[in-house]
């Protein structure tokens, strides 16, 4: 259920006011004895306290005074609605409200625009009053398609790698058949707040439609860190059970299954600390490659929790469970690479002067495999390490590889074997050679 | 018989930041102790303590209301505690409190505490008092305003209006963050003072407003022992006196505030304040601004005519604000440079006041001071209480 949001704490002498709302009217308190219009109302005319105060009904035209978009640090109930914009307008009756501007996208709207009123609903006593662009061309929706008051520019609205905020997005780099998403807030040591996650999920899922691809790089910017978790700034919002639930599962496990379902090899690059949810990030990928002095850990148990995107999942999953147990039980941050490879953990630790060169070895060599064979090969061993019987992961191996055999692709090489099967066989040798590490 | 004029002659002070160890009483006892031997009078000639209000802090308001620091600190001649809120201006009314029982012969030496610990108030707690503080519940509030929100739309309106550039308000913060670095009791002390560039690669938190350009909550405290001008000087001791003080009321509520009224009151604020003093603003060595967010400081530069109009950005940026600058402005740095500590800011800037009359501000001194202004204000800016101190010659 949805966080109840605040509803105006009404006055007797306001009833009137928010009664009107429902009936989608604006009125204006309004002093009968020295004609002031008043806001906010009150109980008596503030220019010369009369008694004697009715209501006028608004043109609900109004000019935006000024206004915010409201990006980060609200309060936790209306998280969800981020981003929103605030804004002051003044009313053709010559007072200035606080409101919000809806209906349209954010980067349109500028001070002294002309607004007209539109009411959303909060509770069965009082709607709020809201403002649209008075230009229709301007309106994302227009006024009669029921949802007119929606929130202006929903973050996945137009997200492409573009206008990645917290990511960079590069197809090709290494050598042309990789992708390399790179988490760039390095000032923060990458950490993830709701945009990165946002976009990570986003990249991830774009990159699936990118056919000649088949590994993607995750990096992270800066080399003073991997990432270390989730963003501090995400914690007070963390304090309502239903939040913390969401980051949890929405973006959290929706960031995880982006990687584990994107069906390219994901090969983790660690450089620098990767920490906490960082890690658990690290953990969802394919590979994972650090550099020697990086340092590691989870440290959600000195918080008094656990860690929460996958760590008590797949640490155990990932190496012996008496060591997983130990980093998650000791709260560490400073496991060596060297370490957790001692422990199981990793898939290779490289020397720091020679990480970048011998990473860029691994990644050249993996990127010129077959996409579609790299794709079916994390498929079927994620099935079969996911525990099923060994019959099982055997005839879904058999029936992988058959697959592959059968496909255009490997269809082609075979009619090359038909063909001329001695050229074929030497070719094959040229490329197994080149996928060793001594040459 | 002629008004006796109010001298801060101790100042006591811990470092703001967050310290696990150092309960709210810790900072308590440190900066009462180190005021009262700082004033160089004995405990028991503290006569009355009046409390400048935690924020946020129910249990240790109550602890304080009901008359808990006389007693904790053996304060043998207090003959009277009282606690005293108007937010950010709290400070201001306790130095008034206090001249009053000064004035009346009721008191000779007045012990004036502020303590806030923000990182124990659980989050909800702090969360829900900062979003509606200041903030109207009926028709401000449920709109999802927040206090950044609504600096971030007067900075919009700003900047619309003077002109200024978002690199100019950036250096603001650059400003404010020179001071803070030679500031042993700032968060920031020491630390690398940010670009302009930096300041606006911070995330975007309420447009145009930065992170940067905003404020971190911390802990922090301190406190004064005042008395009058005479007796400082019968004792010998450096003080600071208050030679002029104005105070405007604006409204509780941005949404209800013109700013034409606000740099009205600015303008006449000061100017009264200045003639109270028999001073003109050229007099003046420190302006020691309390205004929490970049944008009041342009903007109070330019309304009360330090510079011509729409230029105040640039005075900022090509460092005349700067330690060493023809303008030495806000000298721990304001909320932004020493960290925000709920109703203390303002109360940190009085003590700063008093250390550079005193000669006490260390590496953040300013050289030949004798006169400094000083502002202080509560909620979101529902007021502006403008006061002058001089040396006690």
């Amino acid at each position: 259920m949805e966080m109840q949001k605040p509803i105006p704490v009404i006055q007797p002498w306001t009833k009137e006011f928010w009664k009107a709302t429902k009936q989608g009217k604006l009125l204006v308190q309004h002093c009968k004895d020295c004609n002031a219009n008043i806001f906010f109302p009150k109980k008596v005319c503030p220019k010369c306290w009369s008694e004697n105060l009715t209501w006028i009904e608004s043109s609900g035209k109004a000019v935006v005074y000024t206004y915010t978009a409201m990006l980060d640090m609200v309060e936790p109930k209306f998280m969800g609605d981020l981003p929103y914009v605030i804004a002051m307008v003044d009313l053709e009756e010559g007072i200035r409200m606080t409101t919000r501007i809806v209906n349209c996208n954010q980067d349109d709207i500028k001070i002294g625009m002309n607004v007209e009123v539109v009411f959303e609903e909060v509770s069965p006593e009082c709607s709020l009053p809201v403002f649209q662009p008075a230009d229709e061309s301007l309106r994302l929706a227009s006024p009669d398609q029921g949802d007119d008051t929606a929130v202006a520019a929903e973050p996945e609205k137009g997200m492409s790698p573009e206008n990645y905020q917290t990511i960079l997005y590069e197809i090709g780099g290494i050598c042309g058949g990789e992708c390399t998403i790179t988490l760039n807030r390095p000032d923060k040591y990458n950490a993830i707040n709701r945009q990165m996650a946002a976009e990570l999920i986003d990249a991830f899922r774009r990159v699936r439609n990118e056919p000649s691809i088949g590994v993607v790089v995750l990096a992270g910017a800066g080399g003073k860190a991997f990432c270390t978790g989730g963003d501090l700034e995400i914690f007070p919002s963390l304090a309502e059970h239903q939040n913390s639930l969401n980051w949890l599962s929405h973006e959290g496990l929706d960031v995880q299954r982006a990687i584990t379902s994107c069906e390219k090899v994901v090969i983790c690059k660690i450089n620098g600390h990767c920490l906490a949810g960082g890690l658990e990030i690290a953990l969802a990928c394919d590979l994972i490659y650090a550099r020697e002095s990086a340092k590691m850990g989870t440290t959600e148990i000195n918080m008094g929790i656990l860690p929460g995107w996958g760590g008590t999942a797949r640490l155990p999953r990932s190496m012996p469970i008496f060591r997983a147990r130990e980093i998650i039980f000791s709260g560490r941050k400073d496991y060596t690479a060297k370490e957790m490879y001692d422990m199981g953990l990793l898939t290779r630790v490289f020397k720091d002067e020679d990480f970048e060169s011998e990473f860029e070895k691994v990644v050249k060599n993996i990127a010129a495999k077959k996409p579609i064979a790299l794709r079916m090969g994390k498929e079927v061993m994620a099935r079969s390490a996911d525990g099923c019987d060994m019959e099982t992961a055997l005839a879904v191996e058999r029936n992988g590889i058959q697959w592959l055999t059968y496909s255009p692709d490997i269809q082609a090489v075979m009619d090359q074997f038909r063909a001329s099967p001695d050229k074929l066989t030497q070719q094959q040798k040229q490329q197994n050679i080149r996928s060793d590490v001594k040459k | 018989m002629e008004k006796q004029r109010l001298a801060i002659i101790g100042t006591g002070e811990v470092p703001t930041g967050t310290y696990p160890d150092r309960s709210q009483w810790d900072i308590i006892y440190e900066t009462c102790i180190s005021a009262v031997r700082d004033a160089g009078i004995d405990k028991n000639d503290v006569e009355a303590v009046i409390t400048v209000a935690p924020q946020a802090q129910p249990q240790l308001t109550a602890e304080i209301s009901f008359g808990k620091i006389p007693e904790e600190l053996g304060l043998k001649g207090c003959k009277d505690s009282c606690i005293c809120n108007a937010g950010g201006a709290s400070t201001s009314n306790c130095l008034r409190l206090a001249e009053q029982l000064i004035e009346s012969g009721q008191a000779k030496f007045v012990l004036i505490p502020h303590v806030t610990v923000h990182s124990t108030i659980p989050l909800p707690d702090l969360i829900n008092f900062f979003a509606k503080a200041g903030i109207d519940l009926q028709w401000e509030y449920p709109y999802g305003t927040t206090y950044n929100g609504v600096i971030a739309m007067m900075t919009r309106r700003y900047m619309h209006e003077s002109g200024t550039t978002e690199e100019e308000m950036a250096s603001v913060v650059v400003s404010l963050r020179k001071w803070a670095t030679l500031d042993p009791n700032s968060i920031f002390y020491g630390k690398e003072v940010p670009t302009i560039e930096k300041v606006l690669s911070s995330g975007m938190v309420s447009s145009p407003l930065h992170k940067r350009e905003c404020n971190v909550l911390a802990d922090g405290g301190a406190a004064m022992v005042v008395t009058s001008a005479e007796i400082a000087k019968q004792m010998g001791c450096p003080a600071a006196v208050k030679l002029g003080e104005s105070t405007r009321y604006f409204s509780a509520f941005t949404t209800t505030r013109s700013t034409e009224d606000v740099k009205n009151g600015f303008l006449q604020g000061t100017n009264d304040a200045l003639n109270a003093a028999g001073l003109t603003k050229e007099d003046i060595d420190i302006w020691n601004m309390y205004l929490a967010y970049p944008v009041g400081h342009p903007m109070f530069m330019e309304t009360i005519g330090l510079c011509e109009p729409g230029q105040a950005g640039k005075m900022f940026m090509e460092g005349h604000t700067w330690p060493g600058g023809k303008l030495p402005w806000a000298t721990i740095g304001d909320a932004i440079g020493r960290g925000h500590t709920g109703s203390g800011v303002s109360m940190a800037t009085y003590v700063e006041t008093a250390r550079q009359l005193m000669g006490k501000a260390d590496a953040k001194q300013v050289a030949d001071v004798n006169y400094i202004f000083q502002n202080t204000s509560g909620g979101s800016g529902m007021n502006f209480i403008a006061t002058v101190w001089g040396r006690n010659i």
